[in-house]
């Protein structure tokens, strides 16, 4: 029974296992003849069975679903869905228990607003609400796609003064002559002022004192302070450790106060002209690092050296110059390589500024650009030949005295053209702060080709203090002959 | 108390302030520019808002404390200033 042909062996699984653990050997024929089939080897393979890998979650809190069936667990669905619709509706019922607690009585409203508490609570978030209100920074202008537009603050970049910002309270400034200024020293963009009283207003106090900041876009003052009585200058001498607090009134008396208490002075000190002539005292400074030698200006026009210890204590020597009240007066102050701790200005009512130093008791120039009471002068901090005078019909100017001494360098009238009361620099000397007779305060930005010093300036105001030396020499001596012929 | 309100109306006088209101600790209006109805919702949603953001410092660092908080939206903003006893809120539309 030898099949002639070749054949497929078509066994099923079943007969392909018994086949191969049976080493069963097969003969095949074909036309070729009989194949020659010998004993192979037989490896023997066990598949192990597949393992089927499944997860199973488990919540760590107990829930009743946990072990039920599948049946069981469609019936639980349903229950906890009614229960949670009970819980829900418990839920707005307590809502609406709690609504009538919302409200609060007119009462009690009026007793909290009143408290303590809520009072400082407002004091502090309305301050930093209002700085947050006046920032007016637009984080989402798009600049794509728009005109460009020509900001004001570039086109003035070049100017050598510009008008910043000005500082006034409806309240508290309105009305009032700005009577002092002062810059922090510690906090550079806080400026304290003191203003007069407010002849319209009787019931306010006469003195009121109001801190502004230059940081902040905000428009009302950090911190407003009331006395009742009238201020109108002080000055603090010395050194942190040991400093006091210098007073001088018009009736000639000096006083030195202490910090810790300001009841009563320290000491006094009348000050008076040769033992008989009492000082009516309008203005004073201290010059450079002295805190015992000072200079006065006097409602006579004089201005006078005194000393506040030693055995010479009170007025030392006059000057004599000016033609009418002096209103301002200021020491050198800034301090370079050269000292001109020796020099001060002075203003008055006689329509001039004078150059004076202490070494000499004639005034070594006059400047004479203005046409109406000079009311205060003021040297800048940073740079040695640039000072500040205001007068009584708006204008601001500026001196450098290494450029030009017949006009100022740099001039601005305050709009409306009020009276000019008090200037005072900033202690960076880029910032000039003018106050008027209506309670306002002007801070004009100076330009820095004009308030920043170069190296040489000092050795330049040298050399200009030589020449007004020599010329007033000169006038000096053509001043004699013509009296002598 | 004076003082109080003259403060608001100056802060009610500023550029684009739509409305001032202040709020206690537990999200009750105690002073309020606006209408009843509106500053319900805002100090109840302003409330629950201000609850996560102050959860949400304090997860994070719980040395922290929230501070101040502003809602920016395309139609006006909100600043929050929050205490511990109160809260002031401010909207305003600084587009103004």
């Amino acid at each position: 029974m030898f099949p002639s042909d070749s054949f497929c062996l078509s066994l099923n699984r079943e007969s392909r296992k018994i086949f191969f653990g049976l080493n069963i050997c097969i003969c095949v024929f074909c036309r070729r003849g009989p194949l020659k089939l010998g004993m192979s080897k037989v490896t023997q393979v066990d598949f192990p069975p597949r393992e089927l890998v499944s997860y199973t979650k488990e919540t760590q809190t107990p829930t009743q679903t946990h072990h039920k069936d599948d049946e069981e667990e469609e019936e639980d669905l349903a229950l906890t869905q009614p229960a949670l619709e009970h819980q829900e509706e418990k839920d707005s019922q307590k809502e609406e228990e709690e609504a009538p607690p919302h409200e609060l009585t007119e009462e009690e409203k009026q007793q909290i607003l009143h408290s303590e508490e809520f009072v400082t609570f407002f004091d502090h978030s309305s301050r930093i609400m209002e700085r947050a209100l006046s920032e007016q920074v637009d984080v989402f202008f798009d600049y794509s796609g728009r005109d460009l537009q020509d900001k004001e603050g570039e086109s003035q970049a070049g100017a050598k003064l510009s008008l910043n910002r000005q500082f006034a309270d409806e309240r508290w400034s309105k009305h009032r002559v700005v009577t002092c200024l002062d810059w922090s020293p510690q906090y550079p963009e806080l400026l304290a002022a003191s203003y007069s009283s407010n002849e319209d207003a009787p019931h306010e106090p006469d003195g009121v004192a109001l801190v502004w900041n230059m940081k902040y876009k905000k428009t009302t003052p950090e911190y407003v302070f009331h006395c009742q009585h009238p201020v109108y200058c002080v000055n603090v001498v010395g050194t942190q450790n040991a400093h006091n607090l210098i007073s001088i009134s018009t009736d000639g008396k000096m006083c030195s106060w202490s910090l810790d208490m300001l009841t009563t002075p320290q000491d006094s000190l009348e000050l008076m002209f040769k033992q008989s002539k009492s000082v009516a005292v309008t203005s004073m400074s201290f010059p450079l690092g002295d805190v015992n030698n000072f200079v006065v200006g006097s409602e006579d026009g004089s201005v006078y050296t005194a000393c506040r210890h030693g055995s010479k204590a009170g007025i030392s020597e006059m000057f004599e110059g000016h033609h009418g009240p002096i209103t301002g007066l200021d020491c050198h102050t800034a301090a370079g390589p050269v000292d001109f701790s020796h020099l001060f200005v002075t203003s008055s009512f006689d329509w001039t500024v004078k150059l004076w130093s202490t070494k000499n008791n004639k005034p070594l120039y006059s400047f004479e650009d203005n046409s109406d009471y000079v009311y205060d002068v003021m040297w800048s901090p940073t740079h040695p030949a640039l000072f500040a005078c205001v007068d009584g019909v708006g204008h601001l100017d500026l001196w450098n005295l290494n450029n030009e001494t017949e006009v100022p360098t740099a001039s601005v009238t305050v709009e409306g053209n009020p009276a000019l009361n008090r200037v005072r620099w900033a202690h960076s000397g880029r910032e000039v702060a003018v106050g008027d007779s209506e309670g306002r305060v002007h801070i004009y930005d100076v330009g820095e080709q004009i308030s920043v010093a170069r190296q040489d300036e000092w050795t330049r105001f040298v050399l200009t203090l030589t020449e007004i030396n020599e010329n007033r020499e000169d006038v000096e001596e053509l001043a004699a002959q013509r009296l002598a012929a | 108390m004076a003082e109080v309100e003259e403060t608001i109306k100056r802060i009610q006088s500023q550029k684009g302030v739509q409305g001032i209101i202040i709020v206690n600790a537990e999200g009750i209006p105690i002073k309020s520019t606006l209408d009843n109805s509106s500053t319900v919702q805002y100090a109840g949603n302003v409330h629950q808002l201000l609850l996560k953001a102050r959860g949400m410092v304090r997860d994070i660092d719980p040395q922290n404390d929230l501070t101040f908080l502003r809602v920016r939206s395309k139609k006006n903003e909100i600043m929050i200033a929050p205490d511990k006893d109160y809260f002031l809120i401010v909207i305003q539309n600084p587009t103004e």
